[in-house]
């Protein structure tokens, strides 16, 4: 179901993708907006005020990642990133200034209304839910205890915490530096590797075929994402 | 005078010799006494049988013999003692200085002339020789080290050889400098003995000097002779190409004009071998240009033919649907937009894999290596592959205990997405596609087979070139990029490809990732039940 009428706010410089997604969202019951500039966008940001805001990180006028952080001074309304492939460590970049997700250009619009509906979803959400599902995956935070298929299983202190943290924003993409400093602190941003292990063993523990993992998905270059069951 | 002509000829060594041999040693003088003393004793046997004037060419001969083996001084010598002799020995009277006939003072002018030029002319001669000989030396050592550099192909050899023989040859501080391409500036390229000062701004501004002029310079030369070097060009027609500076051990001396000869033949054989060295380098340039222009050839047919085909479909989609009226049933409709899906993807991943190609080509392609779990990579080639794939059946085998590889993530990924998508083109719809992995000996191996139809022997290397089709499939859409790029990343990384076909199991394509080092400690905590404990 996606927020009815919430309000997007489109900054892109191209015409084609501006109109294409302008009929697509409001097919589906979106508010939109355009912007063409970053200066535009930034105004139109105050003037609007969307519930989100999709940005391409490829301006003419101004750098994507600038725009995030005059938007993060006085905002928090979820940005989702347009950007093509090109760009992975923009997107990193882009990511770690605060914005909430990307889709990487071409896109379809089936995973691009998915990103907007989670990114939406974790505004709307409050924060005292102690029990989190996801398909067979149960997660109880006030027990600190983790159920799949009806049966606990055991996991680390650290296993336990990548995956709170995981599910706790789940649906968005989650950098490695974010986890990192999440888990490990300020001075392991760098250690990638911790991650790479920590993951591995986690997956062996909950996904069925840990080669084709179905919950915790790594996204190439950027970070790991939890994934929502729609 | 005497002692700085002296000084000179020693310090000179073989290379000049002084006209008056004051250095040479008192026996000479003896011996040329002594070729006197036996003329005087035959020439009294024989007086009973000659005149007189007859016996004074006898003296002749120790002038001839002392010009001819101990030189100037020598002959003199003994042309002087030859008269004193006569006059004594022989002219009336006997055993007295004094002369009766005045007609023997014109015996002794004429003998004393004849004698003395004898004897310089015979010294002369004998200097020639010497001279030759040097010089056969010198084309000796010219001749060797123009043997020495013929072979060789690297510029920077080639240079120090020359250096180095020179320095050898003349006794001296030698260097050669070359000048930069872009900017014009002297830097050294070869000394001998080898220095680490550089040069100083006086000696940059004479070298500057005779490379633009194509004159040598500096010390004993008739420009710029305050300067403590002799600089010479290295020319080549009339372009200098380099310069050759020589700073003499013998301190205040200037070089002699045999030693600057030999210099400038020096240059000259550096010359042409700089020349040489070039030319070589610019054939290599043009074949390089040559492939690269097949190679642009190529890309520009791959464009123009493989975005167009994908580009095609789509607008006759596109357009089918735009179509007024209802001329098409629903099904037709889905086919269509299916098709523009498709043939959209086909173009982004033929996009992805042109831009890969070129950054590999252009070396922007660089490995940004992480600590990488190859599980994990596969996991994500799966997912995104999930479309192309259409259902066909992977069979993933990966034991769990393989080591962290450091690779750059996106590539290996593409990497396997490659081989894959070629598994699946290339092979039976019905049948199975394996992955798996392997550690061993410090390597990690990534085995991607397919059951399809084994490439020929002949063209196993061929593949991985680009643009290269399989004759056999050649009906099948592709663009020989795949392959190349796979090759490309993984030589990146230090591993290698290859594929090894049978018609017994088909193709396995293989790459080997190099395990040099594993990730420092991971603070590993294995104990579990205490992070969800109550």
């Amino acid at each position: 179901m996606p927020s009815e009428g919430a309000r997007i706010l489109v900054i892109d410089d191209e015409k084609q993708i501006r109109r294409m997604l302008k009929v697509a969202l409001e097919g589906n019951g979106y508010d939109v907006a355009e912007a063409a500039t970053g200066h535009d966008g930034l105004n139109q940001a105050a003037i609007f005020h969307p519930d989100l805001i999709v940005l391409d990180l490829g301006l003419p006028d101004m750098d994507g990642i600038e725009v995030i952080k005059r938007l993060r001074e006085w905002t928090g309304t979820p940005v989702i990133i347009l950007s093509v492939r090109e760009h992975e460590d923009d997107k990193v970049d882009a990511l770690d200034a605060g914005a909430d997700d990307y889709v990487t250009k071409p896109f379809s619009m089936g995973e691009l209304l998915a990103r907007l509906r989670a990114a939406l979803r974790h505004v709307a959400k409050t924060d005292d839910e102690p029990v989190l599902t996801f398909g067979e995956l149960t997660i109880d935070l006030a027990r600190r205890n983790v159920i799949l298929r009806g049966e606990e299983i055991k996991l680390t202190p650290t296993e336990y915490e990548i995956l709170k943290y995981l599910a706790l924003q789940a649906g968005r993409v989650i950098t490695h530096r974010q986890l990192l400093h999440a888990i490990w602190g300020p001075n392991y941003q760098e250690q990638t590797h911790y991650l790479r292990i920590y993951i591995g063993q986690l997956r062996h523990k909950i996904e069925t075929d840990p080669s084709q993992p179905t919950y915790i998905i790594t996204e190439p270059g950027v970070g790991y994402r939890l994934v929502i069951r729609d | 005078m005497k002692t700085i002509t002296d000084k000179a000829s020693e310090q000179n060594g073989n290379m000049q010799r002084g006209f008056f041999l004051s250095r040479v040693p008192l026996g000479h003088y003896v011996w040329a006494l002594f070729a006197v003393i036996i003329v005087t004793i035959i020439g009294k046997i024989l007086t009973p049988f000659f005149n007189l004037t007859n016996l004074a060419l006898l003296y002749l001969l120790p002038v001839l013999i002392s010009a001819v083996r101990w030189g100037r001084g020598s002959s003199f010598f003994a042309a002087f003692l030859g008269v004193l002799a006569f006059d004594f020995l022989f002219v009336p009277p006997v055993f007295s200085l004094t002369v009766n006939d005045a007609r023997d003072f014109f015996v002794f002018a004429v003998y004393l002339v004849v004698a003395l030029v004898t004897g310089t002319m015979a010294t002369k001669l004998r200097d020639e020789l010497e001279k030759a000989k040097q010089r056969e030396k010198r084309t000796l050592a010219l001749y060797a080290l123009s043997q020495q550099i013929a072979a060789e192909t690297d510029l920077r050899q080639i240079l120090k050889t020359i250096v180095k023989t020179v320095s050898e040859t003349i006794n001296g501080q030698v260097s050669i400098l070359v000048p930069d391409l872009d900017n014009g500036v002297l830097h050294e390229a070869a000394s001998y003995p080898p220095q680490n000062t550089l040069p100083d701004d006086k000696e940059q501004a004479v070298a500057h000097w005779v490379l633009e002029h194509g004159q040598s310079a500096g010390k004993g030369t008739e420009i710029l002779r305050e300067a403590s070097e002799l600089i010479f060009p290295v020319k080549a027609e009339d372009k200098t190409l380099a310069v050759l500076a020589i700073k003499l051990n013998t301190g205040e001396q200037a070089a002699s004009l045999e030693q600057r000869r030999l210099i400038e033949a020096f240059t000259n054989l550096a010359a042409v071998a700089i020349i040489r060295v070039k030319l070589a380098e610019e054939a290599e340039q043009v074949k390089w240009l040559a492939e690269s222009e097949k190679l642009h050839r190529a890309l520009l047919n791959s464009i123009s033919h493989d975005l167009r085909t994908p580009l095609a479909s789509i607008t006759g989609a596109a357009t089918s649907l735009l179509t007024e009226g209802n001329v098409y049933t629903q099904g037709a409709k889905e086919v269509f937009l299916h098709t523009i899906k498709e043939e959209a993807q086909r173009m982004n991943r033929y996009i992805a894999n042109l831009l890969d190609m070129v950054r590999l080509e252009s070396g922007i392609l660089k490995p940004k290596t992480e600590w990488c779990d190859i599980q994990d990579i596969i996991g994500v080639v799966l997912r995104a592959t999930k479309e192309i794939l259409q259902g066909r059946l992977i069979r993933v085998n990966i034991p769990s205990d393989l080591p962290l590889v450091k690779a750059d993530f996106t590539l290996i990924e593409q990497v396997i997405i490659n081989l894959l998508e070629n598994g699946v083109k290339y092979s039976p719809s019905d049948s199975e596609i394996s992955i798996s992995a392997r550690y061993h000996d410090k390597t990690l191996l990534v085995i991607v087979a397919d059951p399809g139809s084994a490439i020929p022997k002949m063209e196993q290397e061929r593949v991985f070139d680009k643009f290269y089709r399989l004759h056999a499939t050649k009906h099948i859409s592709g663009t020989g990029l795949g392959l190349s790029i796979c090759k490309g990343i993984i030589e990146a990384h230090g591993g290698s490809i290859w594929v090894d076909s049978s018609p017994e199991y088909g193709n396995r394509f293989i790459f080997s990732l190099p395990v040099s080092e594993q990730p420092p400690d991971s603070q590993a905590d294995t104990k579990e039940g205490e992070g969800n404990a109550v």
